[in-house]
């Protein structure tokens, strides 16, 4: 009988990856009939079951299998980010960009001022907190939206203000991630690195936006073709970052950021990545719910609180001092200031970062960072659906005014 | 007590034009759905004329005030065209003519909602969604309600001039549809659609008013979707027929020849005859179809000639009303364009063969109406 296959009693990675995935599929339509819950929590709640906070069949090794699909899922949203980010919108809307510095710096300053003088944690540790705290989770608002086909002022705003506070924590993390090396070193060499990485993602992000041109011009606009040259030229430039030890995150935000910005002659379409970026929202989120960790809740939940407040406080602050010069209603300030409210992978690979980087340093704020971070991935999606269902951008969640009768 | 509001008499050939627009996302040039933050922005900024909100979300109307001359109208549109525009360019949407939107879809359109685009999307099921079309409605004031009816039945004989001169709808669905004004066809699934009945004293179309109410066909005159109708509460005939050309300039030229028509017939008094609604439609067709190069079928002189032959003999019998209403600039631009074969479907159809995307056609499109020049 030694022509039938040997039969393994547990099953191997891939059939686990598939099952996640399944499994998160089912979890998020679970969660979209509730008509309250987003479909997104699902893919969370899934994903947190299935791990090792839950009944933990789902291990590190599926993590590593997924871990090339995650890494393409967080790039394409990084790059689709930068996308949003529309410099003469800037230009024409005089309130945009001083909101959004404002939200982003009252979140470093205020969150700083919690982790530091309250919680009593060192400077920089407090510091790249507030960093990380300054930006939304770009995959949550992106997929909320998507949900439920919201579309209006808010949904835009909301996409550009997420834009912003990325590129701002981005820009901030990269210069300061080195300061955080023990090694006494004189300043100015801890920052050559730090200018390195700032330099280097900018010189990438641009050349690869330079070939991208050069190929869309031969290939012409064909949607098929123009969607691979992305998904290309996305993957490409994630490779290149870590060969070269850049910023991956920063290289793709400008790669998108110039594609919207500097394609003077238009040779680049608007791809949508569609069935792709769902795919990839699935794993993205489910392995975000694999790895969340709430224990941060249990160690410090008064620093997880206090650091949630705070960064509210200073998102809703920003957009209220600035919502009448960009001419927004009430509603929608305040809608604003509740879809600013997500983090979730982005922020979650910062905080890791920052462990990787130095592990002395990292341990502290992993606990509160995750702590924190679990909390607005659960209740960041929730406040974001139902701003944009508030504002009436979104359709009907039963879908009643999109079908036909 | 009649229904029917009473004509509101117009002792001047007034001329006024409402104009659907596009609203446009800067980002993927589909339509935007920003009609109603759009229009409170609006509402903040003074501006001439009204900008409405219109049945589906990424749509909005804009009417000009009552104009004796062509002139003003043209200069009130520039100015409101101005302002439309940069509240356009603060929220960062685009605005645009053209019949159709080239590429959107019509099940994701979002109805607007006041109680009478609900009513329409509850009677018409998704005819309504698919109504995402812009149109030019021009109003020419008339002397009293029997006057009206004459221009109604008059002006058909002329209406698929009108059609080939805006058509600028080539595109529909993500298609090139072959037609130069592929809008018409969706106003044709309405069941009011068409023209009027064959009325020429107002009792007598009072009367049929009031037994359409009776019979709750319809509840206002708002209901029918005729390409020409009556606005008795205005004083008006409006004519419905026209895609929202791709510029105001050609909006308010359009309007200028409407009015020099009305001047021409109520003067002349051509005698009105049945047979002119025997090739109304294969001509209107013909127009929609094959824009300026149609050939459209005169029933009266039994025989058939290419419309723009058609207009350029129109233009040499209204010299005299354009002199008289000191419109002759805008009969010299319909003229050129009939002469060149220049309308919007041209245009549209030359710019996605050069940029070979529809996306950017609406880029380019926008940018045309939005510009802040002389002479679009």
């Amino acid at each position: 009988m030694h022509f039938f296959p040997h039969f393994h009693l547990h099953l191997n990675s891939i059939a686990l990856f598939g099952i996640t995935l399944l499994l998160g599929l089912i979890g998020g339509e679970i969660a979209g009939r509730t008509r309250f819950l987003p479909r997104i929590l699902g893919y969370i709640a899934i994903g947190f079951l299935a791990g090792p906070g839950g009944f933990n069949f789902v291990d590190q090794s599926v993590l590593t299998n997924a871990r090339i699909f995650v890494d393409i899922s967080l790039s394409l949203i990084l790059f689709d980010l930068g996308r949003h980010l529309d410099f003469v919108w800037l230009r024409h809307d005089r309130g945009l960009l001083p909101m959004a510095l404002t939200e982003s710096l009252l979140t470093l300053l205020c969150t700083f001022v919690v982790l530091h003088f309250l919680i009593a944690l060192p400077k920089m540790l407090s510091l790249l907190a507030g960093v990380i705290a300054m930006t939304t989770s770009p995959a949550v608002v992106m997929m909320v939206a998507h949900d439920l086909s919201s579309e209006g002022p808010v949904t835009r705003r909301t996409l550009i203000l997420t834009s912003l506070n990325n590129l701002f924590g981005l820009l901030l993390f990269t210069l300061l991630l080195p300061l955080t090396q023990t090694v006494n070193f004189p300043g100015f060499i801890l920052f050559i690195p730090a200018v390195y990485r700032l330099c280097g993602s900018l010189i990438l992000g641009l050349s690869i936006f330079v070939l991208l041109k050069l190929i869309a011009h031969f290939i012409g606009k064909q949607k098929d073709n123009q969607f691979i040259l992305f998904v290309g030229a996305v993957t490409l430039t994630l490779g290149l970052a870590r060969v070269l030890d850049l910023s991956s995150m920063l290289t793709l935000f400008i790669l998108g950021v110039a594609a919207r910005n500097f394609d003077s002659n238009h040779a680049l379409m608007e791809v949508d990545f569609g069935w792709l970026a769902r795919l990839f929202f699935i794993l993205l989120f489910v392995v975000t719910g694999v790895q969340l960790q709430l224990q941060g809740l249990r160690y410090a939940p008064l620093a997880v609180i206090l650091f949630i407040l705070a960064r509210l406080f200073s998102k809703t602050s920003g957009v209220l001092l600035f919502a009448k010069a960009s001419r927004l209603t009430r509603q929608q300030a305040y809608a604003l200031s509740l879809t600013l409210c997500p983090m979730a992978g982005v922020a979650m690979g910062m905080s890791y970062l920052v462990v990787d980087f130095n592990s002395d340093f990292g341990q502290q704020i992993l606990h509160i960072m995750t702590g924190a971070i679990a909390l607005l991935t659960l209740i960041g999606p929730i406040l974001t659906q139902f701003a944009f269902v508030k504002t009436g951008e979104a359709l009907a969640i039963d879908g009643d005014e999109g079908a036909l009768r | 007590m009649s229904n029917l509001p009473p004509f509101k008499p117009n002792p001047s050939l007034t001329v006024g034009v409402e104009l659907e627009l596009q609203l446009i996302n800067l980002q993927d040039f589909n339509l935007a759905m920003e009609a109603e933050d759009y229009l409170r922005r609006l509402s903040e900024v003074p501006h001439p004329g009204e900008v409405k909100p219109e049945i589906t979300r990424a749509m909005v109307e804009l009417n000009s005030s009552i104009h004796i001359s062509y002139k003003s109208l043209l200069a009130e549109l520039r100015h409101l065209r101005d302002i439309v525009a940069e509240e356009a360019r603060k929220t960062h949407i685009g605005i645009c003519g053209g019949g159709t939107h080239p590429f959107q879809k019509w099940k994701y359109q979002r109805i607007f909602q006041t109680e009478r685009f609900a009513s329409i999307s509850e009677q018409y099921g998704y005819l309504a969604k698919q109504f995402t079309v812009f149109g030019q409605h021009i109003h020419i004031g008339c002397p009293n309600g029997n006057d009206a009816l004459y221009l109604c039945h008059a002006f058909v004989r002329y209406l698929p001039q009108f059609v080939a001169l805006a058509a600028a709808s080539p595109f529909s669905q993500g298609v090139d549809t072959a037609f130069d004004c592929s809008r018409l066809a969706v106003v044709n699934a309405f069941p009011l659609s068409g023209t009027p009945p064959w009325l020429q004293e107002w009792d007598e179309f009072e009367a049929y008013y009031e037994r359409m109410i009776e019979l709750g066909i319809i509840q206002s005159l708002k209901d029918f979707y005729w390409d020409i109708r009556p606005k008795p509460e205005f004083g008006t005939v409006e004519l419905r027929i026209c895609d929202t050309p791709l510029t105001v300039e050609k909006a308010a030229e359009l309007a200028a020849y409407a009015q020099m028509l009305a001047s021409w017939l109520l003067t002349e008094r051509p005698p009105l005859s049945r047979d002119l609604y025997l090739s109304y439609l294969m001509n209107r067709f013909r127009a929609a179809r094959y824009g300026l190069e149609g050939v459209v079928v005169d029933p009266i002189q039994h025989e058939h000639r290419p419309l723009a032959e058609d207009i350029l003999l129109t233009c040499d019998l209204l010299k005299s009303h354009a002199t008289a209403l000191n419109s002759s600039d805008a009969l010299f631009f319909i003229r050129e364009a009939v002469h060149e074969r220049k309308n919007g479907a041209n245009w549209l159809r030359k710019n996605y063969a050069s940029l070979q995307s529809l996306s950017d056609t609406v880029r380019a499109q926008t940018e045309l109406w939005m510009r802040q020049d002389e002479k679009g």
